[in-house]
């Protein structure tokens, strides 16, 4: 496979799954924000700090205004990081290996395209239909997983879109993460208000699988225990990091096998550390420095795959 | 309810495609009975639902304005243009005929040239060619074939013969409308197609690769083909994701390639693998850096190298630009007559060489009939429309004309033949052309039964171009009539 086209590859599908992983995010917090909680009033400032790269007065002006968030991270089209324009950039990349993907595949992002660019979107955030548009747009994703899976051939091609998504994912729950436990400095243990929680599984799709593991309620121990180490739960750091691992495994060849190596080197070390780490061992080194580590770390093997297989001379 | 053909106003002295003297020809009677009988929205609806499929597809044109890409369909008219079974005997004969003179002669001029010598062309037509090209000369293409594919213009005048309008033996393009525009038509109309008996276009990426297998030097089962793409931004992008989709070889752009030791190769995930045969859809002034323009950065530096050395085919042949230029066109009867000995089938619309002086002066003396043309530029560029020009227009392509006259040729207007177009609601007639697409391969040439048919959608208008508010229809041609 040419190198640009398993790089088109990996980012197309990399977008996709980002899009999924802000929607989730927004959904959760949009939620969380319409209902009255005892403390202080909802803020978006985590979110706009995390996913955007307004300064401190434009966090400032927006951090209040739901609707003003919501179609900055939505449709704005100036915002490098608004759903249209990660939608359009995961097209670009379409559009270059348009003859590596299936017709199904194109046009199922093509759509995902077209409908996120309607007028419509902007009047449907206008009248706090936010929801609406989540789920509309939510789906396109859905509708993307699957038709790439029952038509996509399992090749080069289809490893490299898998790596991607993966990788995609354990960052964004990394950050889903980081959003809410920098509310909470970082603390496991410090009790949070339980829908926050509770939102938060139902947008990763995880709270069925919690409420049968956990009999205890809410709590947010249980919960990292859950987004970070349970390899059950296909939204897991650790189960993110396994499928990267084992679709990587898949690039092994005799005309290639020093940057094999090096690449295979580099994930294996990430999924064992998150392997042979439990909540003990995450609190103990800090939160936030255990999570700040595998962000980089997931970093570090996407500059590897830039370096091994992206750009062959 | 009221009659979808009440605005089917004829113009006289045209050759309408479904009408002859108010009486429906034989071959279009099943289309306009369905027409005459389909409620009015079912066939809005069908119109819809073409647009739809189009858009869904990603089967588009993508305009660049304020850095925000707007996405055009080429437009598509879903009323199908048909030819008959014995009109493409004539057409199909008449392109074999001229495609057969045509790659003679480029192997000639690259070679013995023997027609310059015996004045068949005159050589210094040849020689100021800006695409003769010189790296071309001596230089020996696999089974002597230059025009691989080519896509050549017929125009029908108001007594209903066809005429050869151009010459493509570039790169041209299209050819995927062909294929989708019959696809959309088995969704919007099933049963027509198979009550008229129309001959299937799908066979065209077959025969394609077929033949591009056919060039590679190297002794292997499995040759590399790749098609060349200037990349996204191109217009005919679509195109070019499709016919390599289809043909299962890789897309590559310049930057995937790289030249060693006078081999090409393309840069994998896995290391480099060399390639064998490049369909390239980039023009020859971008080809090479080295050679041709060095700004380009479209090409592969060292290319020509590698071409000259037989280590990779290139589709079409580098230099074809020397053959379907607009000052050569006038002399491709003659050289039917000189290579073949035969007469033309089809026949060439009369063409006035400015630079001769009798000639000249003819045409300025009679500009408001005549349609004036660059001899080297394309897709309805630079083109003077006598008829409609201004004065003004016409005094400064005058004065452009007098600076270079070689560079203009000048056509009396021709009446394109019209044919039923489904626009705002109404049945009009509109002007049509015809591209058929001709694969030249070890085994002679092949023409997949159909084409392009383009039409100017603007009311009144003769230009057909897709950059000059042109669309295209599906083209049926028949088993039978």
């Amino acid at each position: 496979m040419l190198a640009r086209i398993a790089d088109s590859m990996f980012w197309m599908s990399r977008y996709i799954e980002r899009t999924d992983g802000i929607m989730r995010m927004l959904k959760v917090n949009y939620t969380a924000s319409l209902d009255k909680s005892s403390g202080a009033v909802f803020t978006w400032r985590p979110i706009l700090k995390l996913f955007t790269f307004l300064n401190e007065d434009e966090i400032k002006n927006l951090e209040f205004d739901r609707r003003a968030v919501m179609k900055y991270m939505i449709v704005d089209r100036i915002n490098e990081n608004s759903l249209v324009n990660i939608i359009t950039r995961s097209r670009e990349n379409a559009r270059g290996v348009q003859d590596h993907i299936t017709l199904e595949v194109w046009g199922c992002i093509n759509d995902f395209y077209h409908l996120v660019r309607q007028d419509r979107m902007h009047s449907l955030i206008e009248k706090d239909e936010v929801l609406q548009v989540l789920d509309e747009l939510m789906k396109q994703d859905l509708l993307f997983y699957g038709t790439a899976d029952i038509t996509m051939p399992r090749e080069q091609g289809w490893w490299f879109m898998n790596i991607g998504k993966s990788i995609e994912r354990a960052l964004q729950t990394v950050d889903l993460l980081n959003v809410k436990f920098s509310d909470l400095s970082y603390d496991i243990n410090t009790p949070a208000d339980t829908p926050y929680w509770k939102y938060l599984l139902m947008s990763a799709s995880g709270y069925e699988l919690y409420v049968k593991t956990y009999q205890s309620g809410l709590n947010g121990e249980n919960v990292l225990q859950q987004m970070v180490l349970n390899n059950d739960f296909p939204r897991s750091i650790l189960y993110s990091v396994e499928e990267v691992f084992h679709y990587f495994k898949n690039l092994r060849s005799d005309r290639n096998l020093n940057n094999f190596n090096k690449v295979h080197f580099l994930i294996g070390k990430l999924k064992s550390k998150i392997e042979y780490s439990n909540l003990e061992s995450i609190s103990s080194q800090g939160l936030n420095h255990y999570l700040d580590e595998i962000r980089n770390d997931l970093i570090g093997i996407t500059n590897a795959f830039n370096t091994y297989y992206f750009a062959q001379q | 309810m009221e009659n979808l053909f009440e605005h089917y106003i004829l113009p006289n002295d045209i050759w309408d495609e479904m009408y002859a003297n108010h009486e429906v020809r034989e071959h279009y009677k099943q289309l306009f009975q369905y027409l005459s009988a389909v409620p009015h929205e079912e066939l809005q609806n069908k119109e819809e639902l073409a647009r739809k499929l189009f858009m869904s597809q990603g089967i588009t044109f993508t305009v660049y304005s304020s850095n925000e890409g707007i996405e055009k369909i080429f437009p598509f008219d879903v009323i199908p243009r048909i030819i008959t079974a014995s009109e493409w005997k004539i057409v199909e004969a008449g392109i074999k005929q001229r495609l057969t003179a045509l790659n003679l002669f480029l192997k000639d001029i690259y070679h013995k040239q023997e027609a310059l010598r015996s004045g068949i062309v005159p050589s210094d037509l040849i020689y100021s060619c800006p695409h003769f090209l010189r790296e071309m000369v001596g230089l020996k293409v696999p089974h002597d074939i230059y025009v691989h594919i080519a896509g050549i213009d017929l125009i029908r005048d108001s007594d209903g013969s066809f005429y050869i309008l151009e010459d493509n033996l570039r790169t041209p393009s299209g050819v995927s409308y062909m294929i989708e525009n019959r696809e959309i038509t088995k969704r919007i109309f099933p049963e027509l197609l198979t009550q008229n008996q129309v001959r299937s276009v799908t066979d065209y990426p077959t025969i394609l690769h077929k033949n591009l297998v056919s060039l590679s030097s190297r002794q292997t089962i499995n040759p590399t083909i790749v098609l060349l793409t200037p990349g996204i931004f191109n217009s005919a992008y679509f195109e070019h994701t499709f016919l390599a989709c289809f043909m299962g070889i890789e897309l590559v752009e310049g930057r995937d390639l790289i030249v060693n030791n006078q081999c090409v190769y393309m840069k994998t995930t896995t290391g480099l693998k060399q390639v064998d045969v490049i369909y390239r859809r980039v023009d020859d002034e971008f080809l090479d850096p080295l050679v041709f323009r060095q700004d380009s950065m479209l090409g592969v530096p060292g290319l020509m190298s590698a071409y000259r050395k037989g280590n990779v085919a290139i589709v079409n042949a580098v230099g074809n630009g020397a053959a379907d230029d607009k000052a050569v066109y006038n002399y491709v009867p003659d050289m039917i007559r000189y290579y073949l000995n035969e007469e033309p089938i089809l026949k060439n619309v009369p063409t006035y060489q400015l630079s001769k002086d009798d000639e000249r002066e003819f045409v300025l003396n009679n500009i408001h009939k005549m349609v004036v043309k660059k001899t080297n530029e394309s897709g309805g560029y630079g083109m003077l429309m006598g008829h409609a020009a201004s004065e003004e227009e016409i005094d400064a392509y005058k004065r452009e004309i007098l600076k270079e006259p070689r560079n203009f040729i000048a056509q009396p207007t021709i009446n394109l033949s019209s044919a039923p177009c489904y626009i705002e609601g109404k049945l009009q007639p509109r002007r049509v052309d015809l591209r058929p697409y001709a694969l030249f391969g070890p085994d002679g040439i092949e023409l997949v039964p159909g084409g392009l048919t383009r039409v100017a959608l603007r009311e009144g208008s003769l230009v057909v171009n897709s950059s000059q508010g042109g669309g295209s229809k599906d083209t049926w041609v028949l088993e039978k009539y």
